[in-house]
């Protein structure tokens, strides 16, 4: 298999075998929480996506060549997330100054992305072990970040845009907002379950 | 730039405070997170293979193949007769879904599965951790090594529902690494009085 | 507000997973039985008790420019500190508690909590409010589970309850089943909230 043939295989796993949302439970506050605007929602992935694809390249590095290498592996945890705020804080900032009706719409889920289960996760599994032993390196990682990242992303923007279009819909008041989103997310992750017989 | 300088150096205390934190809680409680863990492997050893006594066979693995160059096996013999082989203890570990599955296996001198027992984990509470279960232990027992396959392929492994990939790596780490010490078993099979003696 | 106020009202009217509405990750992914409900409850709870005082006690020598790492890094220490601590001195805790420890370091409703309350308000408020949280976010953790292994296995707490013959509704267990228990637990949550 070539680089791309690997690529290919990298890209469907991580954006519908094993989405982060819907198969592993990783990140579902900015799932549920910003899903409401197809706007906001984009703003959100690409946020995720950038702040993703960073924060595996640069915990990789961290991991390999500071903590693996002088046997530092229980500051893991603390590292990677230092990373990841020090990481969010600077999207903030520059969000804040470039785009201040995003950073607006954006509101407290912003910061969460540190708290994003799914950033934290994606850095993780970056350095744990594959299947058949061996782990990834440098670009691996950092594209396995950014595939993850756009994984995301696409069940972000499905949520947002079905949720738009049942703003307008005749629903009893009980089931609008959360209920109704966690239910379509019940629909979509029973949907993304047909993908897993998928053999690659 | 000075106020940025010294917000840097507010965060890097932190850091530095909580790092000396951490390094302290490591270094007194890892010797003793390692002990807890010997104790509980031998434990597992003894509820695996009930009087016996074990020692230890190192192989070293052909350089290159893997990337441990040595593995340990157990050999188990009854506490009454120590010329008589009970079976093979053998740890095995491969990734299963969300972390590194390790699973301690007894074989008889068949190579036929005694019994298993999953020692460490951290799969999905509810699907895959409930691979530590003595009735996940169940499905394993009384199996040839030939058939250690989960039954989606081809094998006699019923996979749990939810947690194939979990199954799917207790099942072939125990299989591959059966099939490393059988080698090393069967060479030294004229030998063995003189290896326990 | 008393201390007593800030204790209770976690519990219901601030409740964190059906209310506020964070911490959605743990809710979803530990549900499946309500032992690991219960565990996973125990676990955050500890943490946020302590997470909320210490985030108090410092509130006021961090910049504001910077709270959020420096949140972040008391969170993820003590998390480590309490996971070290627990396998070496409590082991059989450690055993059934351990593999939650490191998913709360990313329980948004830790930083929540900081974030929203620690840092506005007193230690002993802070640790009320920590308490109340941590409560709320275990009971609706249980109520969740409940659910979910009643219909999945036919069990609770793994005593049987069901008759053999009933066929355990797997999806219950399964990752979709945990979106739409919630889902419809909320609506019948909004539901009562109207009828008052």
């Amino acid at each position: 298999m070539g680089f791309f043939g690997q690529l290919f295989v990298m890209a469907v796993s991580a954006i519908f075998i094993q989405n982060f949302v819907l198969a592993k439970f990783l990140g579902l506050c900015p799932y549920l929480g910003v899903s409401k605007k197809l706007d906001s929602a984009f703003g959100m992935g690409m946020a995720v996506i950038f702040v993703m694809t960073v924060a595996s390249a640069f915990t990789f590095l961290i991991d390999k060549y500071l903590l693996v290498a002088n046997g530092l592996e229980y500051l893991r945890t603390l590292a990677f997330i230092l990373t990841i705020a020090a990481l969010v804080q600077f999207v903030e900032m520059v969000i804040q100054k470039n785009a201040p009706a995003l950073y607006k719409s954006l509101g407290v889920y912003l910061p969460l992305i540190t708290t994003n289960c799914a950033v934290l996760g994606v850095a993780i599994l970056n350095v744990t072990p594959l299947p058949d032993g061996s782990t990834y390196n440098f670009l691996w990682a950092t594209l396995n970040g950014f595939l993850s990242g756009v994984g995301f992303t696409f069940v972000l923007l499905a949520m947002a845009g079905i949720r738009e279009r049942l703003e307008l819909v005749d629903m009893p008041k009980s089931m609008r907002g959360f209920a109704s989103g966690l239910i379509l997310a019940g629909t979509m992750a029973l949907a993304f379950y047909g993908f897993m017989g998928l053999k690659i | 730039m000075k106020f940025y300088l010294k917000l840097g150096f507010i965060l890097l205390a932190f850091c530095v405070v909580a790092t000396a934190i951490l390094a302290y809680v490591n270094s007194v409680t890892k010797p003793r997170i390692d002990e807890l863990k010997r104790v509980a492997a031998q434990e597992a050893m003894a509820k695996l293979i009930p009087n016996a006594e074990f020692s230890d066979v190192v192989i070293h693995l052909p350089e290159g193949a893997s990337t441990p160059d040595s593995l340990v096996y157990y050999i188990a013999t009854a506490k009454a007769d120590s010329t008589k082989i009970l079976g093979y203890i053998l740890s095995a570990e491969k990734h299963g879904y969300s972390s590194n599955v390790k699973t301690m296996a007894a074989i008889d001198t068949e190579f036929k599965l005694i019994n298993i027992k999953v020692i460490e984990q951290a799969e999905t509470p509810g699907l895959g951790a409930n691979c530590s279960s003595d009735s996940f232990a169940e499905r394993f027992k009384g199996l040839l090594p030939e058939k250690l396959l989960v039954d989606k392929d081809g094998g006699e492994v019923k996979a749990m529902t939810g947690a194939t990939i979990t199954t799917r790596a207790v099942t072939n780490s125990i299989r591959e690494t059966i099939a490393i010490i059988r080698k090393d078993i069967e060479s030294r099979a004229n030998t063995l009085p003189e290896v326990e003696a | 507000m008393s201390f007593f106020k800030e204790l209770t009202k976690g519990i219901i009217k601030e409740n964190p997973t059906f209310v506020i509405v964070l911490g959605m990750c743990p809710t979803l992914a530990t549900t499946t039985s309500v032992k690991n409900a219960i565990g996973m409850g125990i676990a955050a709870t500890f943490v946020l008790i302590c997470s909320n005082i210490m985030i108090s006690l410092i509130k006021n020598i961090t910049p504001d420019k910077i709270r959020i790492p420096v949140y972040v890094v008391v969170i993820a220490a003590f998390v480590s500190v309490v996971d070290m601590a627990m396998a070496a001195y409590l082991p059989d805790l450690h055993k059934s508690l351990g593999l939650f420890i490191p998913l709360i370091v990313v329980n948004c409703i830790i930083l929540g909590r900081a974030e929203a309350f620690a840092n506005k308000n007193n230690v002993l408020n802070s640790m009320a409010d920590g308490i109340g949280m941590g409560l709320g976010f275990t009971l609706s953790l249980s109520v969740v589970a409940t659910i979910r292994e009643l219909l999945g296995n036919g069990t609770w707490l793994d005593m049987r309850i069901l008759p053999q013959s009933y066929n355990p509704m797997l999806i219950a267990i399964l990752a979709p089943g945990a979106f739409f228990t919630l889902g419809f637990l909320m609506a019948a949550i909004n539901m009562l909230k109207e009828k008052r």
